[in-house]
């Protein structure tokens, strides 16, 4: 399941919090079609240097990626400090 | 709901123990009925590794979860790395004594498998515990 929303929780107890639900859906709807508009430069790109073992690199740059997005659903960091300040960010 | 989950929310519920604790206790629950119910399938079972820090004074406190897809994914990326970058990443972790150079994914599989609860204490100041759930 790729990653929708990004929580970013910013505590410190001598200021204001800030809590962030971002929708990075729309950060990857972006990408995605950046991605999908440079694919046809991308595939001659390949096709010229897939002599030299790049190509295939290029083309497998892909599936790389689209695999590191989609498994970021999940990660969450958690740091507080012994000030109680926190900071939490979590994709959902 | 088991009697253990029920007691786990009555407790968050009363106040006597955070979100957090809460979350590790059901957590903790959770990956014993599954090693009760059955041999688990090893890394299928394992979704996430977690790194605990716990300082005994004055240090931050740092709770990190991972998916293990994305360390998986993450090392399919890493060889998208020019290879001059790879070169001085890999004699950056040498010179801390770290060799990463002949990790597979395959080789992450196992460890992870086998990873079930490790606890390293860094001199004495801080606690660390690295484990999959």
């Amino acid at each position: 399941m790729i990653p929708m929303i990004v929580r970013l929780d910013v505590r410190d107890p001598s200021q204001r919090g800030i809590v962030l639900l971002f929708p990075v859906i729309l950060v990857w709807i972006l990408v995605f079609a950046l991605l999908i508009a440079v694919f046809p430069f991308v595939l001659v790109a390949a096709l010229f240097t897939i002599g030299q073992g790049l190509g295939k690199r290029l083309l497998l740059f892909y599936p790389f990626f689209f695999g590191t997005v989609f498994a970021l659903s999940g990660l969450r960091v958690d740091v507080m400090s012994h000030t109680n300040s926190k900071i939490f960010i979590s994709f959902d | 709901m088991g009697e253990g989950t029920k007691k786990i929310l009555e407790m968050l519920h009363q106040g006597k123990i955070s979100v957090e604790e809460a979350e590790n206790l059901l957590a903790a629950i959770s990956s014993e009925s599954a090693s009760t119910e059955g041999p688990t399938t090893g890394v299928g079972a394992k979704k996430y590794l977690r790194i605990q820090v716990e300082p005994d004074e004055g240090g931050d406190r740092v709770n990190v979860r991972i998916p293990l897809k994305l360390i998986r994914a993450g090392l399919k990326l890493a060889a998208f790395l020019p290879n001059d970058a790879q070169s001085q990443v890999r004699h950056a972790l040498q010179e801390k004594g770290i060799d990463l150079s002949k990790l597979t994914p395959a080789d992450l599989e196992e460890l992870v498998a086998n990873l079930d609860d490790l606890t390293v204490d860094v001199e004495g100041k801080q606690k660390v515990r690295i484990h999959s759930e």
